[in-house]
């Protein structure tokens, strides 16, 4: 009788033995770290000399604080632009891959490949892809100097499309625009075309381009020219497209999950019905990629809120106001090399960013569920 | 009459069997479409990582136009490498210069007809390497025994205008008993003498194309292809101890992501099941706390965990006579033994199992703790794997935390802030090939096992929809 009463005892505690690492840990590191956070946020602190109380007025000086303005403006719009083009470039890859060819588990990988090495050696590879003679330069360059050719390639291929859908039409058939049987032949003959016309010197390269030297980090511009007041400061637009290169791949696994999901009979009965493509995405696709869309979104802004990495390796590279991020603000405020440590201000920075995670991802729960 | 309907019964055959083919060809043509967008999208993932693995076996991956291939590429010299290393007294992977050694050299220049091709000035030149940490490595210069013999020439065509005439010569080390590791060399002609080839295709060419100049004529193959990760190897060292810096990176990150990976797999086993199976007090909050924790960033906590690891976890660490654990292992293994992620793939894992098992076992009278040893834990394998996968990339990959509490010696840090500290030694000086290859060296342990364990990778995505 004693025995039973023991073991029951050992079985009531065992959630607790099992989960006692854990507990100890997000207690330690995750629970008293944000709420001592929290109380930092409300004091003078040096990490040295014991806190000292001083209210609101952190948050007051944050409001006053010309960097952490900036840093505020520049964690918002990456996020929003980050994620939105991340999510769009993820979707196309998702239905790209999710055709039945084969070879597909290697393209999967291959496309995965950025996703898996470290923020480190992908932005210092983007560092150096985005010198002034660099080969985005160098890409660029060659892509004035062809402009020609490659503008004549184009309408050459939207004509002959045109003109095979509207004659496919006439006889009958349901041809859609985007055919592709059309588009690999109206490609090869618009090439056909542009080769023959630059070997009769009709159109070729522009002799007298000029070379690129845009400078992409270590300036103060912001593009676009035209936006004004929400145009991007230039380095932080190259972290943009650096971040939606990287983690594109990773949504498109989600997306791909997604897709695979959605019952096969669904677009049959739609095709059977005589549905475009294009409807049947609208009206398949799309609803049933619901949930995946709001993991990814959320996933998305959770992370680029949270910027940090590529603000710290490309360093003294770029003018620090046109890159600092609220992750960046906090950490050089508290760990500001030579100067006192801003305890305070940091960790009430810290709450803001916080609070505006919660507050951006409940807002897209919202956008996305209606 | 029946003429006509056989006609168009003809007709309707035909037309349904035009109508397969169509469709047949459009298939063909889709798959065809679909292969070539693929291929672009893999040249936007692959290519940057392609490019700068090329360009990290070149002399100056800056270099404008920026081209595919290099002279390390090229077998052709990869023959001489190998040729001049063996002249050199060393074996054709790996040259030195050793007494006795004579290295044959022959060198080819043209000029337009009417000019008189001047004789090169060969040089072995004292030549400290590099800029940056390189330059206060203090080594013997090659200089000091060796012998440019007479520049001969050996042979003069003329072909439309153009002279071109070959000189050979060699280099003798006369010392007696030392050996050095490189022997630099550079040829200067006149203004109008244009470079054509040499027994080893230079490195550089300067002063607008009159100075032709070799790092290390007797190399052997794998210094010569593989020069800049011969440089991140010698020239990352530590001052304090003189140990090799980049070795020692490579072993803490690989330390520190093993060890990671047990503590991991263990706790967020044991929690993992925890929260799917088991009922207890406090349940719900837990797991509340687990996602909320998942979400919120590690700037928002980081200045209170490096100040509970600088005070020794609570004073804790004064009871095994520790101190601080800043800049130590076991301060960045405490402090991350486990995420909220992956106690929240376990239990997600763990809820998708079936519970008869469990259930039987409990009806055997096996104590909970029992039934998740035996029982359970034998049936995650698939997502320990995929666990542990996550989690050796993750810690591998780790910047911030790292960043934050291992500063010094350079000796503590883990491969990313090795890195990071390239970028005060080389980015500073444009010199990217080091980099480059840093980079593709902390690459590839992860690349190779993304490819391996492909599978594992994909799964841990589909499991946690988290990252890292």
């Amino acid at each position: 009788m004693r025995a039973h009463g023991v073991s029951r005892a050992w079985e009531k505690a065992a959630p607790y033995i099992l989960l006692a690492p854990f507990i100890f840990h997000i207690t330690a590191f995750f629970g008293y770290a944000f709420a001592r956070t929290f109380y930092f946020s409300f004091t003078e602190y040096n990490l040295f000399a014991s806190p000292r109380w001083v209210g609101l007025q952190n948050y007051v000086d944050l409001v006053r604080n010309v960097q952490f303005g900036r840093a505020l403006r520049n964690s918002l719009q990456f996020a929003v632009i980050v994620t939105l083009a991340q999510t769009c470039l993820a979707l196309i890859l998702a239905v790209v891959m999710n055709s039945r060819v084969r070879g597909i588990r290697f393209f999967r990988a291959a496309y995965y490949m950025p996703s898996v090495t470290s923020s480190v050696v992908i932005t210092l590879i983007f560092m150096w892809l985005f010198q002034r003679g660099g080969v985005i330069n160098y890409l660029t360059t060659k892509f004035i100097e062809y402009r020609a050719p490659i503008g004549v390639f184009i309408a050459c291929l939207v004509v002959i499309q045109v003109l095979l859908v509207l004659r496919d039409r006439a006889g009958g058939w349901p041809a859609s625009w985007f055919e592709p049987a059309f588009l690999l032949m109206s490609a090869v003959f618009s090439f056909v075309l542009v080769l023959a016309l630059q070997a009769a010197r009709i159109i070729g390269p522009n002799p007298n381009v000029e070379i690129v030297r845009t400078v992409w980090l270590n300036t103060r511009q912001t593009v676009p020219g035209w936006a004004g007041s929400l145009a991007v400061p230039r380095p932080l637009a190259a972290i943009m497209m650096l971040n939606t290169w990287t983690t594109a791949p990773t949504m498109m696994l989600l997306f791909l999950a997604g897709l695979q999901d959605i019952p096969r009979e669904l677009y049959e009965a739609a095709a059977v019905d005589g549905a475009a493509p294009a409807a049947a995405f609208r009206h398949i696709t799309l609803p049933g990629l619901r949930n995946v869309t709001y993991l990814v979104l959320s996933m998305g802004l959770i992370s680029t809120l949270q910027m940090f990495d590529q603000v710290a390796i490309v360093g003294e590279q770029a003018p620090r106001e046109s890159v600092i991020t609220l992750a960046y603000f906090i950490y050089s405020n508290a760990f500001p090399g030579s100067a006192v440590p801003r305890i305070g201000a940091a960790s009430a920075a810290a709450i803001v960013l916080a609070v505006f995670t919660m507050v951006l991802v409940s807002l897209q729960k919202r956008i996305t569920r209606s | 009459m029946r003429l006509d309907e056989g006609m168009a019964e003809q007709d309707r055959r035909a037309g349904a069997e035009n109508r397969r083919k169509l469709a047949a060809r459009r298939r063909w043509a889709k798959a065809a479409a679909v292969y070539v967008l693929l291929l672009g999208f893999s040249l936007l993932f692959v290519g940057p990582m392609a490019f700068a693995m090329l360009s990290s076996l070149k002399d100056n991956p800056v270099e404008w136009p920026p081209r595919l291939g290099s002279p390390q590429l090229s077998p052709a010299n990869w023959v001489s490498a190998a040729r001049l290393g063996l002249a050199g007294g060393g074996t054709a992977f790996f040259g030195q210069f050793a007494p006795g050694a004579v290295v044959p050299f022959s060198i080819t220049y043209e000029v337009d007809e009417g000019g008189e091709p001047g004789t090169p000035i060969v040089r072995v030149p004292r030549r400290v390497p590099g800029a940056g940490p390189a330059a206060i490595i203090a080594e013997p210069f090659a200089a000091d025994d060796a012998v440019v013999s007479e520049v001969r020439e050996v042979g003069r065509t003329t072909t439309e205008g153009v002279v071109r005439v070959t000189y050979e010569f060699d280099i003798r080390h006369v010392g007696s008993d030392m050996v050095y590791g490189k022997l630099p060399l550079d040829i200067e002609v006149p203004m109008y003498q244009r470079f054509v080839r040499a027994t080893l295709a230079p490195n550089r060419i300067e002063r607008l194309g009159r100075v032709q100049s070799w790092n290390n004529v007797t190399s052997g193959v794998i210094p010569y292809v593989f020069y800049n990760y011969h440089r991140v190897f010698r020239e990352n060292y530590s001052r304090a101890t003189g140990k090799n810096l980049f070795v020692a990176w490579i072993r803490n990150s690989f330390m520190l992501a093993g060890i990671k990976v047990v503590t991991t797999l263990v706790v967020a086993s044991m929690a993992g099941y925890a929260l799917a199976r088991l009922k207890f007090f406090g349940r719900n909050a837990l797991f509340n706390l687990v996602l909320f924790s998942m979400m919120i960033p590690g700037q928002v906590t980081f200045v209170s965990n490096y100040l509970v690891l600088r005070d020794g976890i609570f004073g804790l660490t004064r009871l095994f006579g520790g101190g601080s654990l800043i800049n130590t292992w076991t301060g960045y293994v405490v402090s991350t033994m486990v995420g909220g992620s992956a106690v929240f793939i376990m239990k997600q894992f763990f809820e998708g199992l079936p519970t008869e098992l469990e259930e039987s076992a409990r009806i055997d009278g096996a104590s909970v703790l029992k039934t998740y040893s035996r029982i359970m834990l034998p049936l995650a394998g698939p997502a320990l794997g995929a666990l542990a996968i996550l989690t050796f990339q993750g810690t591998w990959n780790e910047f911030f935390w790292p960043l934050v509490i291992l500063t010094s010696p350079p000796d503590k840090y883990t491969l990313t802030l090795g890195l990071l500290s390239f970028r005060t030694t080389y980015a500073v000086a444009f010199d990217w090939g080091p980099m480059l290859a840093g980079t593709v060296m902390s690459a590839l342990p992860i690349v190779v096992m993304f490819i391996v364990f492909q599978r594992y990778f994909v799964e841990g995505i589909s499991f946690s929809g988290i990252k890292g």
